[in-house]
């Protein structure tokens, strides 16, 4: 499957900017499974200067900045996205990765091997996702048992974010903590993706943020998925021995060719799309379209 | 010598004791103090009571202050320094240097693996989390390289000695360790009040290693950069530590910025300077790691420099100490820290370290929590006060609680023996005391190896029993001797010559525009504040004369004066705007008011806490002299209780001393500050506002037409609060006319005082500053303040005296005025856009609010 993607974010300043320096993290990521063809990115006004480079987390940032008044700034990512999510380890075929409980992945997570020395920063708290409250974690242990397998448990945890909280655009914002989430049960794919992360370092798992895009086209006789007007975010749980895996609680499903990945971190403070510090005295206004076709 | 008999040592001893400095447990002396002690006796008790006077004189008048947030005293606390130093001899000295250097070393080696390898970390040294779960590990700051020979520049440490008799590091502090400039006062200051307890003791001095922080700061640039510019970077005079910014400014010669001095362009860093941008090479900071860049670390700091981590990165830049270095300042590295050694140096730690537990080991967690209370508790990350758990003094619920913390995340723990440090004399009351004490030493990178301060800053508990030493409660500083057997040289004055000078920024067009701002309110802060109050005592003077008198038109001349008073200074309604009857009915209450409401715009408390505001933000340029004079406005204003309503004589006499002392701190700036250092921008200020004064006054005063008795009073008042009547009597040897006062007032050509004057002086100092040449045109405040002075050139008296058609008003006056007031604060606009650059802030692209902590 390909597809072509373009992501254009553009603002609007009541009173001009005479200068800014901007980080984005838009870049689809090469990864088993996902490869970028075509990548663009187009700003207006033209940079001064813009460099690229990967972040502590294997992110591509793209940093640059405009030296001369501008009006409104607008980023456009263009790329051209081949996805097979074939080639990537299938978790219904690892007996192995199915069935490992939570108590020998706690073990495992002992272990002094590059791998979990790596992946174990994904247990600890990170900004968004500090504090984990007593009820997150007795939410999570519902789920977690002891002595059932950590997959089964996080494919019911996914499930039950899905049943038990409302999609509503409105009473979250980025900044919005997770306990308040978790007590008014409404929140958008990012406030889900890191429910789901906070339940899992409750238990004491590795789980990162993911973000990207998910295909807005609805195949024929399904219902249309949400998420379909801005970038996505779900969250992925690491099962020793056998590798991460995605779930996405806002659709209920694991990842598959319809989701594109841009960007992994602890949470989404780590790989917000576009930030920046400007230099103006006046308010101003964003605008997000994503748009995401077959490649024809 | 007998410590029985000695008067000094009443009572230095309570039942409870632990290891003393001074005195060995059979009671004998340490010999190390005897000379001390001896020449502390010479002197006596009564002559020790008058030094310690004369040095927190010093302090005080030298404005060595120490910030302390939220303190209900305020800020700038007087800094305080016990006579008695504290002393170890080289012998010793030796030893815990090398300890020092060994750990700067090490940290050096452990910020250089965290950020690059993470062999540590790998080969099971360290625990990942003890990394990881800090809060100062900056994953922006990874792999990040550095061209200088050591990653840690600077290192400085906590030390105490424990029970053995040995000195233990208690705490690492590594990004922007404090206390050098103190050390250095403290010991000029000792110098000074008490040469004399220094007789035949020979103390170290620092000197070789300030030349060393120099020649470090100069070999950190960046490569091939010969003559590097260095900044000091500070948070600003509301930072605790903000003395010591402008100390080491001065001292060192550079010059003294905040974040929004600087810029990010073209990957490199620059000083806004009121020329142009100046490429700065090396940031020496005092801003903590998270606020040095909001576009990479903490979105809402105002205090670092948007996109300075991709300058770092492109080693266009060299921050000193690395951003990042923060991480090091981590009690879970203190279990591992002998483990550490070995890795790299392959051997002991020379400088014992207090018994600690991390608790994100089973065994040793389950230790902590099984004998919580006998321990002190410490989160990794931080050091403050209210992170720290004296677990004895916890009850049952605050240990449930806290156990629940460590449960919760126990990574985030470590716990620590409780251990009684020692004790060294203080002078308190006429006698001397054991009181806790720490050292602080300050390690510089040099080569490939450290070079230590000899001695450093040694603080003292508040009270005699207190269990912590900290500066952010106050508290007690000492000079810290290290002694030898052979001579030192004294030496006098800090300053040195034996380097090149490596001065860079020198002249007014490398003005940085924050000082050059803060210079220009100053002046014109000063300005308003002489004015208004020369306005007020003239008020008052006349209200003293009208107790004794009837004169009806005294009396209604001094409703007009009222009036005026308000509309110069800006505080309606005050006499003028509504209930005004209410208000002249009792103008006393209204005078004490635009006196002392500092919250009320206009003013003389608000104008004077406006100077205030940015006169501390200028400090590294001020000279002794001026604090002290500065330092007696202060004392002279806190006398009065604001609250009370102060008789029309008591207030006369607060305005002349108060103009009595504005006026001698006006002439030492003049003498005090170059004009490349930025005084031009003073005088600018100051004649700005004087100017506008001037305007505001005549337009109040004489635009109405009064009759001839009134009139006379009016001219008079308008004559007494320009300071001028005398000159006025002196020029013209007559009664006083308003022809008369306008030429002298307006259109003197040679007279300091009047507009004409003004004008013409304001506009030489503007064409000083420096103007970007485009074909030869002027700059918009170069045209603006020419516009004014032509208009003023030609008036002339006639003109302006002309009444209208009513004969109430003298229009021409008016218009003209009217108009020149508009080109002065055109004039004032205009500078500030063109040099002070602030109009426009720094905000987030997007507004997040994260709740970071």
């Amino acid at each position: 499957m390909v597809y072509q993607l373009s992501h254009t974010t553009s603002y609007k300043y009541q009173s001009g900017v005479t200068f800014c320096h901007n980080i984005a993290t838009i870049k689809p990521k090469n990864l088993l499974g996902q490869e970028v063809l075509d990548y663009e990115l187009e700003i207006s006004p033209k940079p001064t200067e813009i460099s690229e480079r990967t972040d502590f987390f294997g992110n591509t940032v793209t940093r640059f900045s405009i030296q001369k008044f501008h009006k409104e700034l607008k980023v456009t990512a263009k790329s051209k996205v081949l996805r097979n999510s074939n080639l990537q380890p299938d978790i219904h075929t690892s007996d192995f990765g199915k069935s490992i409980t939570l108590n020998e992945a706690l073990l495992e997570m002992q272990s002094m091997n590059s791998e979990i020395l790596d992946v174990k920063q994904y247990v600890l708290e990170s900004i968004l996702i500090a504090k984990i409250s007593p009820e997150i974690k007795a939410y999570a242990s519902v789920s977690f048992q002891p002595d059932r397998p950590i997959f089964e448990a996080a494919f019911e945890l996914m499930q039950r974010i899905f049943n038990d909280f409302e999609f509503n655009t409105d009473v979250t914002n980025v900044a919005t903590p997770i306990q308040d989430v978790m007590e008014q049960k409404k929140g958008v794919c990012q406030d889900f993706a890191q429910i789901g992360i906070a339940c899992l370092r409750s238990v004491g798992l590795p789980a990162r943020y993911v973000s990207g895009y998910i295909e807005t086209l609805p195949p024929p006789g399904k219902e249309k998925l949400i998420g379909t007007d801005a970038s996505h975010a779900w969250f992925s749980m690491y099962i020793p021995k056998f590798g991460w895996v995605d779930f996405d609680p806002t659709n209920n499903q694991i990842p598959k060719n319809q989701h594109i990945i841009v960007a992994h971190g602890r949470d989404y403070y780590d790989v917000p799309p576009l930030k920046g510090v400007i230099y103006s005295s006046g308010k101003n206004k964003m605008k997000v379209e994503v748009d995401i076709r077959p490649a024809v | 010598m007998t410590t029985e008999s000695n008067i000094l040592f009443q009572n230095y001893f309570l039942e409870e004791r632990g290891y003393d400095e001074l005195l060995k447990d059979n009671m004998s002396i340490n010999p190390n103090w005897e000379m001390l002690l001896e020449n502390l006796t010479k002197l006596g008790s009564e002559e020790l009571i008058t030094r310690q006077n004369q040095i927190n004189w010093l302090m005080d008048e030298n404005g060595v202050t120490y910030n302390v947030y939220n303190d209900p005293k305020g800020l700038h606390r007087t800094w305080d320094l016990n006579i008695v130093p504290f002393i170890v001899h080289q012998k010793e000295w030796q030893t815990i240097e090398k300890g020092i250097i060994q750990r700067a070393e090490i940290l050096n080696l452990v910020l250089k693996d965290i950020y690059g390898k993470q062999e540590l970390i790998k080969n099971g040294i360290i625990p990942h989390e003890v990394v990881f779960a800090h809060r100062g590990f900056l994953r922006q700051c990874d792999q990040i390289q550095y061209n200088t020979t050591k990653n840690l520049l600077i290192h400085s440490a906590d030390l105490s000695r424990g029970p053995d008799g040995r000195m233990w590091v208690v705490n690492d502090r590594t990004q922007a360790p404090s206390g050098m400039g103190y050390a250095l006062e403290n010991r000029a200051a000792l110098h000074r009040v008490s040469p004399d307890i220094l007789k035949g003791i020979n103390v170290k001095q620092s000197t070789g290693f300030f030349q060393d922080f120099s020649q470090m700061l100069i070999n950190s640039a960046p490569s091939n950069v010969v003559n590097p510019n260095i900044v000091i970077l500070t948070p600003g005079p509301h930072n605790e530590t903000y003395f010591e910014h402008a100390y080491m400014s001065s001292f060192l010669g550079y010059p003294l910025v905040q974040g929004n001095d600087l810029v990010v362009r073209n990957g490199k860093v620059w000083m806004k300077s009121l020329k142009e941008l100046k490429q700065v090479d090396v940031i020496l900071r005092r801003v903590d790691d998270v606020y040095m860049d909001p576009l990479e670390l903490r979105e809402d700091s105002y205090l670092g420099i948007a996109g300075l981590l991709d300058v770092i990165r492109q080693q266009n830049v060299t921050v000193v100490n690395p951003i990042g270095s923060g991480v090091l300042e981590n009690s879970g590295l203190i279990p591992f820290m002998n483990n550490i050694s070995n890795y790299f140096l392959n051997e002991d730690l020379i400088l014992p370290q207090i018994a600690s537990w991390w608790c994100g080991q089973t065994k040793e967690r389950n230790h902590v929590l099984e004998n919580l209370s006998n321990f002190v508790v410490k989160r990794i990350d931080r050091s403050n006060r209210e992170s720290i758990y004296f677990c004895e003094f916890l009850n049952k619920e605050q240990l449930n609680n806290l156990k629940r913390n460590i449960l919760a995340n126990p990574y985030n723990f470590v716990a620590q023996e409780k251990i009684s440090f020692s004790t060294a004399p203080d002078f308190v009351n006429g006698k001397l005391e054991p009181r806790k004490v720490a050292c602080r030493t300050f390690a510089i990178a040099k080569k490939d190896t450290y070079s230590v301060m000899p001695g450093g800053l040694v603080r003292v508990a508040a009270e005699r029993e207190n269990l912590r030493v900290s500066n952010q409660r106050g508290g007690i500083s000492k000079d810290f001797w290290v002694i030898t057997d052979q001579q030192e040289r004294m030496i006098q004055n800090y300053s040195w010559d034996t380097t090149p000078q490596n001065k860079t920024i020198s002249d007014i067009n490398d003005l940085p525009s924050h000082t050059a701002e803060n210079l220009f309110w100053s002046g014109r802060y000063l300005g308003r504040a002489l004015i208004t109050s020369r306005l007020l005592r003239m008020s008052l003077n006349r209200m003293s004369a009208l107790q004794y008198s009837n004169n009806k038109t005294e009396a209604e001349s001094l409703t007009y004066i009222f009036e005026a008073i308000t509309t110069i200074t800006h505080t309606l309604p005050g006499f003028v705007g509504k209930g005004k009857e209410a208000v002249l009915a009792n103008p006393l209450k209204e005078l004490n008011s635009l006196i002392f409401d500092e919250t009320r715009m206009g003013s003389l408390a608000q104008t004077l806490m406006s100077f205030t505001n940015s006169y501390y933000s200028l400090r590294n340029l001020w000279s002794k002299d001026m604090w002290r004079v500065f330092d007696g406005i202060k004392k002279l204003w806190n006398k009065y209780d604001k609250t009370q309503e102060y008789s029309v004589s008591t207030l006369i006499k607060l305005q002349d001393n108060i103009i009595t002392r504005l006026i001698a701190f006006m002439g030492l700036i003049e003498e005090s500050i170059l004009v490349d250092q930025g005084l031009l921008l003073y005088f600018i200020g100051l004649q700005t506002e004087q100017a506008s004064l001037t305007i505001a006054k005549c337009r109040a005063l004489i635009v109405v037409k009064h009759d001839e008795q009134l009139e006379y009073e009016i001219l008079e008042a308008l004559l007494t609060s320009h300071e001028s009547l005398n000159i006025y009597r002196y020029s013209y040897r007559s009664y006083l006319s308003i022809e008369n006062v306008i030429n002298l007032l307006v259109l003197d050509k040679k007279y300091a005082r009047s507009l004409t004057y003004q004008l013409a002086r304001i506009q030489k100092d503007i064409n000083q500053l420096p103007h970007s040449q485009t074909n030869g045109e002027l700059s918009e405040c170069q045209s603006v303040i020419a516009e004014a002075n032509t208009i003023i050139q030609g008036l002339n008296t006639g003109m302006l005296i002309a009444l209208n058609e009513d004969n109430t008003l003298r229009e021409n006056l008016e218009d003209v005025l009217s108009k020149l007031s508009d080109l002065l604060h055109k004039t004032s606009l205009s500078i500030s856009d063109t040099y002070f650059n602030h109009s426009y802030q720094q905000t987030q692209l997007v507004n997040q609010n994260f709740p970071l902590q």
